[in-house]
């Protein structure tokens, strides 16, 4: 795998860029998009469940914005890799390349927008006098657990999508109600604890717990629980990368 | 000697639906309807082909002449048997993957060259002869969705000749640009094989496959009818296919 990777690095390349850059080149307002469209969703998230909604959380903008971008990075990638192999059908059908490289670049081309929206946290931080901790060196592992899944998880859905086209409508609904089922617009200490059991089943829960634990908390996060998360997501992309190349045989017969 | 591709008692079949009940509605309102056949396409087909080598596949629409150079490129995969390809193969089966119509065409050389799995520098090192190829001229850094079909394609074809492989596929590639500009590719196909690229071409052409190939294999319903020197093959070809 590695090998077959490295020498088809530089399509990895473009085909990251592309996806990067394609995704605005008509638009007027460009790159911005990446900034404008999370600012907007936290603006109507904000208005919904602080002035609307009354709650007694400190500092509710950035309590919502340091786990409501990483979740909008799970939640594009998923969506987007989960049809990603079918999208490709034309290319496929036309060369030989890696297969595999296909949800890779998805996830990374994610990341980087990822990354550019990460901006406006850093921002809204200092500007609100919340503040950057040391914590923050935290940060990249727990980036690095989310990729990691990301790709198993990515691996496992476009593959099998390509047999049954109806999961990426069911993947749209699933989305939905984790996105409630994730502590984003509450708090994890909100969750009833006769129900904690049931929601810490949930892989997106421990990424956002970490996230606002480093950056709105500025404490350590739980670290059994990152363990697990990563062992978990170790063993995902493992068995998703051996679904995957197990029915690749036959993507170009079926799309 | 070396063989380039080796094709060892490959067999394929497809899987043909009589009206597939794709949706829950179809399957229980018409249980009974979704009988398949497995067609074949190659039945139990062998051969060799040493490096340097120019072979032609002939044979009428439906032989099977495509499918079995989809799995030389491994663009899809034998039912049984098995192949085998010593170096990099390329197959100019349908040029012009990945290419996006926004990007200009200097961009898109990269794209669809990454695609054959060149690295960056390998590609810095060719972009100027495949520009030249394609004769774009300054045309080369405008989007390719204003090019004409003409021009998307002598695009394409100048990247897919220029990446260095060791084995080519050809299939019916001569329907690229202009008189002069198949001329000019024939005689790059000649130039690749004058310095030992190993070539499979599938053509309806006779004149093109006398031109380039030494060696001809005829298909006939997914097996193989005849594997001799070219002149050979086609005589017998023209007696029994010929019009």
């Amino acid at each position: 795998m590695i090998k077959n990777l490295y020498n088809y690095r530089e399509f990895l390349k473009t085909s990251v860029l592309k996806e990067f850059r394609g995704k605005y080149k008509k638009s007027f307002l460009g790159v911005l998009w990446s900034f404008i469209n999370p600012l907007l969703q936290l603006f109507i998230y904000s208005v919904v469940f602080s002035f609307i909604m009354k709650n007694d959380i400190d500092n509710y903008a950035i309590f919502l914005v340091v786990a409501l971008i990483p979740w909008t990075f799970f939640n594009t990638t998923i969506i987007q890799s989960t049809s990603t192999i079918v999208t490709n059908g034309g290319i496929l059908k036309k060369i030989y390349f890696p297969r595999e490289i296909l949800p890779i670049s998805v996830v990374t081309s994610n990341l980087f927008n990822f990354l550019i929206s990460c901006l406006i946290i850093v921002v809204a931080l200092i500007v609100s006098g919340v503040g950057i901790s040391v914590h923050i060196l935290l940060f990249p592992v727990v980036l690095l657990i989310q990729y990691v899944l990301l790709i198993g998880c990515a691996y496992v859905l476009s593959s099998i999508t390509v047999f049954i086209r109806d999961l990426e409508y069911f993947i749209n609904v699933l989305m939905m109600l984790l996105f409630y089922l994730t502590p984003i617009v509450y708090d994890y200490s909100m969750i009833p604890n006769e129900y904690r059991m049931f929601f810490n089943l949930n892989p997106v829960l421990h990424l956002v717990n970490a996230y606002r634990d480093i950056l709105y908390y500025q404490q350590i996060p739980d670290v059994s629980s990152l363990c697990i998360l990563a062992v978990v997501s170790f063993g995902l992309l493992f068995v998703g990368y051996k679904l995957f190349k197990k029915l690749e045989r036959n993507f170009v017969e079926e799309l | 000697m070396k063989y380039a591709v080796k094709v060892d008692c490959v067999t394929k079949y497809f899987n043909v639906y009589y009206d597939k009940a794709n949706t829950l509605k179809e399957r229980i309102l018409f249980f009974n309807r979704n009988r398949s056949d497995k067609k074949h396409v190659l039945n139990d087909v062998s051969f060799n082909i040493k490096k340097g080598e120019t072979v032609a596949l002939i044979g009428v629409n439906g032989s099977g002449k495509s499918t079995l150079l989809k799995l030389i490129s491994r663009i899809i995969y034998p039912n049984g048997g098995s192949i085998s390809v010593d170096g990099k193969v390329t197959s100019l089966i349908e040029l012009g993957a990945g290419f996006h119509p926004d990007f200009s065409g200097r961009e898109n050389i990269y794209f669809n060259a990454s695609i054959f799995g060149l690295n960056r520098k390998e590609i810095d090192k060719r972009i100027d002869s495949i520009i030249e190829f394609s004769e774009l001229g300054d045309a080369i850094d405008t989007p390719i969705r204003t090019y004409s079909s003409g021009m998307y394609m002598r695009l394409a074809f100048s990247v897919a000749i220029n990446v260095d492989a060791d084995v080519l596929l050809i299939d019916e590639i001569l329907a690229v640009g202009d008189q002069r500009f198949q001329e000019k590719c024939m005689n790059k196909m000649l130039e690749l094989k004058a310095e030992g690229k190993t070539m499979i071409f599938v053509s309806h052409s006779e004149d093109a496959v006398k031109f380039l190939c030494d060696r001809a294999i005829w298909l006939s319903n997914g097996k193989i009818k005849m594997d001799d020197k070219t002149t050979k093959v086609l005589k017998e070809y023209s007696k029994e296919c010929g019009v």
